[in-house]
């Protein structure tokens, strides 16, 4: 069976425009702020609109475009799990305008989504098979939701490995995940830091070697990779010569985006506008897209 | 055409018309400002319309899709209370050429397909166009004739009027054509066959005048197939210098930012203003990484955009309606049909010698 991108249930301005104007954000309440690394916070938001909330839900994988009320927009992908009805989470690194902004923001303070964009992991079609996810840094956010989903619907897929590089101990994000995921004994963690520190007693070096410690079966294996785009390279190139087909090398991609809804035409490589055609998309996918070519 | 949408106005009764047309909705059209030069803007009075200038530089695109476009306007703090700043005035483009026409076809198309966007939505069903032919000779830069979008139309518009001296024939092409002069219908005088054979051989005429060719379809199986070398790519953006002309006077793109400005009474707005492709800052994100860092890149971006069969597959039709602005605004002849005629030339210099070379 061949994977592709998958279509989502729902997508904002398709089939999900409450308001009438796609471009009008929903106003969500921050209700938890969780720090993550030292430049790295998880904000757990719920709609101020109870109403609206009970109708809200999302596939993991996509992403909701978030105001800064005073600030302005930015493209973020949900980090908790899809099944949890009453809030949503979104993992932040301070790095731009709208996210130095953002945190900034203390519990109680409102913001403004649009959502949910784009489409999604292909976990329908992964059901059956072994999954190898491949993360780094706050890459391992837009990979939460589905590492969650798939969790709670273990027995639909075969061996989960979750390789995670980050710079340092200090920089991985979700801890209170990992220290879980490490013990939990269906999912298989490797962690990897470029840099260690006294405490550290895991692999060093970049998150490919750790591929080495791992032995998929690239014909019953989907390979999810998000991370920044050198890891994004070098992760599929040894995938592909581990034997991986192209079509089972995903990936969601990071574009600068305006719209989020295909007019601004930021986002769009060639034909294919990232943000509802993407952002996850396989590496065979991807091959018509030159500027993505790893 | 059908003979009863087909009519006479008389140039002496257009002032008279066109006052009735602007009850209530404001006429835009080409005014001669100080210095001479003819742009179109917002007219007080039908009488301003310069009817005779001949082709402006600048598109009317802006009263569809306006430079600045506020969306919307909040507060920060407790209260956001999001107030939504769409009520596009009722307008009458009145003058707009056939390319100009085409051109606000395409993209009501494109921001209506597959998802609305809301503020070009109102702003065009809101917008009535009479568009006026070009049986004038073209300038050197025109290429409408290659793009099937000029000098005339034989549909798509709302209403086209062709001047036939001291009348004009007053062609009804939309139900929105039919509703704008309703008011002024006693002024219409059904056009006689005679004036139906005048238009034709001033369409013939019109025609004759072109000796441009932007042969379209060659360079559009290059780039639709990646065929073209980054070398060439590189070596026509070696003269860009990213001021956005070719994008910005360009009446079919439309690509924009968002950005949200802050005004003195505490409140905030998010607008929307015209973006190009041709910066650098367009694809540039936040970590500094830039997918297309390269002059050549985005001159790449650019014709792929504009013609490539993916696109023409996407919109139904290229995305240009060779009216030629490009080729004049370009100070380093980066226009449609110089760089489809580059490519075609460089494919033959780039590829032979290196052919040849490789045989030896």
């Amino acid at each position: 069976m061949k994977i592709t991108g998958a279509r989502p249930r729902r997508m904002w301005g398709v089939t999900d425009n409450p308001s009438g104007n796609l471009y009008v954000p929903k106003i969500a309440i921050v209700d938890e702020i969780t720090d993550e690394t030292p430049d790295t916070r998880t904000f757990k938001l719920r709609f101020e609109d109870r109403e609206y909330a009970k109708s809200f839900s999302w596939e993991p994988g996509q992403f909701v475009q978030l105001t800064v009320f005073g600030a302005g927009e930015a493209p973020i992908g949900f980090a908790s799990s899809p099944l949890e009805k009453s809030f949503f989470e979104l993992t932040i690194v301070e790095r731009g305008a709208v996210t130095r902004a953002m945190h900034v923001l203390r519990k109680g303070d409102r913001v403004g989504i649009r959502g949910p964009l784009g489409n999604c992991w292909p976990l329908e079609d992964a059901k059956g098979m072994d999954v190898l996810i491949v993360g780094g840094g706050v890459g391992l956010a837009p990979l939460r939701p589905a590492i969650l989903q798939m969790l709670t619907h273990r027995a639909d897929y075969g061996e989960i490995w979750l390789l995670y590089g980050a710079r340092t101990p200090a920089d991985r994000n979700f801890k209170y995940d990992l220290e879980k995921w490490g013990t939990r004994g269906d999912i298989h963690l490797l962690q990897t830091v470029d840099v260690a520190d006294a405490g550290w007693k895991d692999n060093v070096g970049v998150v490919t070697t750790l591929f080495a410690k791992v032995k998929p079966d690239p014909a019953k294996t989907v390979a999810f990779t998000c991370g920044p785009p050198i890891m994004i390279k070098f992760a599929t190139i040894d995938l592909l010569k581990m034997g991986f087909s192209q079509d089972r090398v995903v990936t969601s991609l990071e574009r600068y985006m305006k719209c989020g809804v295909g007019k601004c035409g930021h986002c769009c490589i060639n034909h294919v506008y990232i943000c509802t055609e993407g952002p996850v998309m396989t590496y065979e996918e991807m091959q018509a897209l030159p500027e993505l070519i790893v | 055409m059908t003979a009863a949408k087909a009519f006479i106005l008389m140039k002496s009764n257009a002032p008279a018309f066109f006052e009735s047309v602007a009850r209530d909705t404001r006429l835009i059209a080409p005014k001669r400002r100080f210095g001479g030069d003819v742009i179109f803007d917002v007219v007080a009075s039908p009488k301003e319309i310069a009817w005779d200038y001949g082709h402006d530089i600048y598109p009317p695109k802006r009263f569809l899709l306006p430079h600045y476009e506020d969306m919307f306007r909040y507060r920060a703090g407790k209260e956001i209370g999001i107030e939504d700043l769409a009520h596009p005035p009722k307008q009458a483009i009145i003058g707009i050429r056939s390319c100009d026409v085409m051109a606000i076809r395409f993209q009501e198309k494109f921001f209506s397909a597959q998802i609305v966007d809301p503020y070009y939505a109102a702003r065009s069903r809101n917008t009535v166009l009479f568009s006026l032919v070009c049986n004038r000779p073209p300038k050197k830069e025109c290429f409408c004739i290659c793009c099937d979008t000029g000098p005339y139309l034989n549909a798509d518009y709302d209403v086209q009027l062709t001047d036939l001296g001291d009348r004009f024939l007053y062609e009804i092409g939309s139900d929105k054509g039919r509703l704008a002069g309703e008011r002024g219908a006693p002024l219409l005088k059904p056009a006689a066959p005679g004036d139906l054979a005048e238009r034709k051989r001033i369409e013939l005429a019109a025609d004759s005048l072109f000796d441009t060719t932007a042969y379209f379809a060659k360079a559009l199986n290059f780039i639709s197939y990646d065929e073209v070398p980054d070398a060439i790519w590189e070596d026509l953006g070696s003269t860009c210098f990213r001021c956005g002309a070719c994008t910005n006077l360009c009446p079919i793109c439309t690509c924009y930012t968002v950005d949200d400005r802050a005004h003195e009474d505490g409140s905030f707005v998010r607008c929307r203003s015209w973006d190009s492709c041709q910066f650098s800052g367009f694809t540039r994100e936040t970590s500094g990484h830039n997918p297309r860092p390269t002059f050549g890149s985005r001159v790449q971006r650019r014709f792929y955009h504009k013609v490539s069969y993916q696109y023409v597959q996407r919109d139904g039709t290229h995305g240009c309606a060779g009216c030629g602005r490009c080729v004049s605004a370009c100070l380093t002849n980066l226009g449609v049909p110089s760089v489809l005629k580059r490519i075609r030339r460089s494919m033959h210099d780039y590829l032979e010698p290196r052919d040849k070379a490789a045989k030896v």
